[in-house]
């Protein structure tokens, strides 16, 4: 596993005065965020708050209509499709595959930023798909057609095909969303053992509010195309903050086991 | 061995023989002495004419044109992202009927020698104004599907409408070419077919990889890094050039587009590394099959191989929705 061992402020994804929009609506407009290196940043907010639109900035596949996103200092726009394939990986929410393809089919394709016109399926490329398929715990699943799998398989196959691409930088568009809650834990586990362990910087939009409280590092709340808060959960999690971004009146409990906080809406 | 491979060799296996067949079969059975008489170079001038000069560039004919076929199907299959997806969804039918309508009308009589040329013109122009008609800031394989249905049936009503005002005779001329033959084979046309598709068909070839990720839609490729729109421009100009030097050569030829890239899966399966060849292999197969039996089931009638195509072609692709109808939610 090469974790890129450039320096934090070099290797790291910041946006600068960043303004996104489809056709003449814009949905984000002049945003600043530093999204800090080989940590689970969480970005929180309503419907329509713009959170994934940023999410998809981050990964090139929506271009900005001002401002930039910068990787390791260096807008995207100038990274070729292919470097930055190798660089930042996102899997959108929902992702459908082709029929008939099994678990190994797809995680495979996560090798495509990787080889060259006339390469040949390398040593590299099978040690990349085996410890995708290892770490997210589908080894046993590879021959598996896809359309066989429960939700929560499939999705673990997609996150396998992401992990083999071998990015610094692994964007994750409501992960968890239509998994039942041990898949849920599941998913969650994983992402805490990428950032520990791997160096993974992960970006994640969720829809939980306790998710996102109990496992990210940093969290970044959105309302209306504006960053309200970042932050660490334990401090911006306040009553205060959620009101302001979900508007509703949360009770706010502090768990003492976990020093978690957790949020009764 | 599993049955595919069971069926696989089978299918190349089958090449020799419908070639060998299709010397053989037809208004003048010729024996296997004769065709034996062939290699030593004892055989008679007659046979020589039929085997060599008719039949064996026929047959390569129908076996070119049909590989060519299956090969722009399972592109257009993958860039269109539908499984009901052929090149004539690209709208090159119907630019080369328009086209091929129009100088028939416009130059009269010699109007039907220019049909090749018309229809290779009529099938790119079309193909051009289908991408540039969905372009938005980019392409969308929807928006591909839906201008090339909404501009095919335009340029349908526009040659059914110059038909009307053509003379009975060319408009029977322009109806067989339309229904696809190989009947007019000769070295010469199948030299130039081939010498067109030499260069897509690498391409294609070499464009396997790019071919299995547009499948999963533009977000998933491009987030893989690549040029989806740039991608699929190449492809679809792969696709037009491949099916508009197939229509140039022998008219529109229906089905093996849509059937070749569905069997050819049921055979090697999903990976274009096999699905290009498969198709290829199985789009030969069919349409040589079809020109061997539209010559010599009504003999000495003949049946266009793209009348014998669509009437195999279409209970054939029923069966294999119904086979696989638990396939799937």
């Amino acid at each position: 596993m090469s974790v890129n061992e450039t320096t934090e402020a070099g290797s790291g994804l910041r946006l600068d005065t960043l303004s996104l929009g489809y056709g003449n609506r814009m949905v984000v407009e002049g945003l600043d965020l530093k999204i800090p290196s080989r940590a689970f940043t969480v970005l929180l907010g309503r419907n329509g708050s713009g959170k994934s639109t940023v999410l998809r900035a981050c990964a090139g596949l929506l271009k900005p209509k001002g401002g930039a996103v910068l990787l390791a200092g260096k807008p995207l726009s100038r990274f070729g499709a292919r470097e930055c394939a190798r660089r930042i990986a996102i899997l959108p929410q929902g992702p459908a595959a082709p029929e008939g393809l099994t678990v190994s089919d797809l995680v495979r394709q996560g090798r495509y930023p990787h080889r060259s016109l006339f390469s040949r399926w390398s040593r590299a490329d099978e040690e990349a798909v085996k410890e995708a398929l290892e770490l997210t715990g589908m080894a046993d699943l590879r021959e598996q057609p896809l359309e066989n799998l429960s939700g929560g398989q499939r999705q673990r196959a997609w996150i396998a095909m992401s992990l083999a691409q071998q990015t610094e930088i692994l964007l994750l568009d409501e992960p968890t969303t239509f998994l039942d809650l041990a898949h849920q834990a599941e998913v969650m586990r994983l992402i805490t053992t990428l950032v520990k362990s791997r160096g993974k910087t992960v970006i994640a939009v969720l829809h939980d509010v306790n998710q996102a409280a109990r496992h990210a590092d940093h969290i970044v709340m959105f309302k209306a195309g504006k960053l309200v808060q970042q932050g660490p959960p334990n401090i911006i999690m306040t009553r205060e903050h959620v009101r302001c971004v979900f508007d509703i009146d949360p009770e706010i409990v502090h768990d003492a086991k976990t020093n978690a906080k957790f949020i009764l809406s | 061995m599993t049955s595919r491979h069971v069926v696989l060799a089978a299918a190349l296996l089958s090449v020799p023989a419908l070639l060998l067949a299709s010397l053989a079969l037809g208004d003048q059975t010729v024996s296997r002495a004769d065709l034996r008489s062939l290699f030593n170079g004892s055989a008679t001038e007659q046979i020589r004419m039929i085997v060599l000069d008719l039949r064996l560039p026929r047959a390569l004919m129908a076996l070119a044109a049909g590989v060519a076929l299956g090969i722009a199907g399972a592109i257009a299959q993958a860039v269109m992202r539908n499984p009901l997806a052929e090149p004539g969804i690209l709208g090159i039918n119907a630019g080369a009927a328009l086209a091929g309508g129009l100088v028939i009308v416009g130059l009269k009589g010699a109007g039907a020698a220019l049909l090749p040329v018309a229809g290779f013109a009529g099938a790119t122009l079309m193909a051009a104004a289908v991408f540039a008609l969905s372009w938005r800031n980019g392409t969308s394989s929807l928006r591909i599907v839906l201008i090339g249905i909404a501009l095919g049936s335009l340029a349908g009503a526009g040659s059914s409408f110059l038909i009307a005002f053509a003379d009975v005779a060319d408009v029977q001329r322009l109806m067989i070419w339309l229904s696809g033959s190989v009947y007019a084979a000769s070295w010469e046309t199948l030299r130039r077919l081939a010498a067109w598709l030499v260069l897509p068909v690498v391409l294609a070839c070499l464009a396997v990889r790019q071919l299995d990720l547009m499948r999963f839609g533009d977000d998933i490729a491009a987030s893989l890094g690549q040029r989806v729109n740039l991608g699929r421009a190449f492809l679809i100009l792969l696709c037009t050039t491949i099916s508009g030097a197939t229509v140039a050569a022998c008219g529109l030829i229906g089905f093996i587009g849509l059937i070749a890239p569905h069997v050819a899966r049921n055979m090697v399966g999903e990976g274009h590394v096999r699905l290009i060849p498969g198709s290829a292999l199985v789009g030969g197969l069919l349409l040589m099959a079809a020109d061997l039996v539209g010559r010599t089931a009504i003999a000495p009638a003949q049946l266009p191989a793209g009348i014998v195509t669509a009437l195999i072609g279409a209970p054939f692709l029923g069966y294999l929705l119904w086979r696989r109808r638990h396939v799937g939610q």
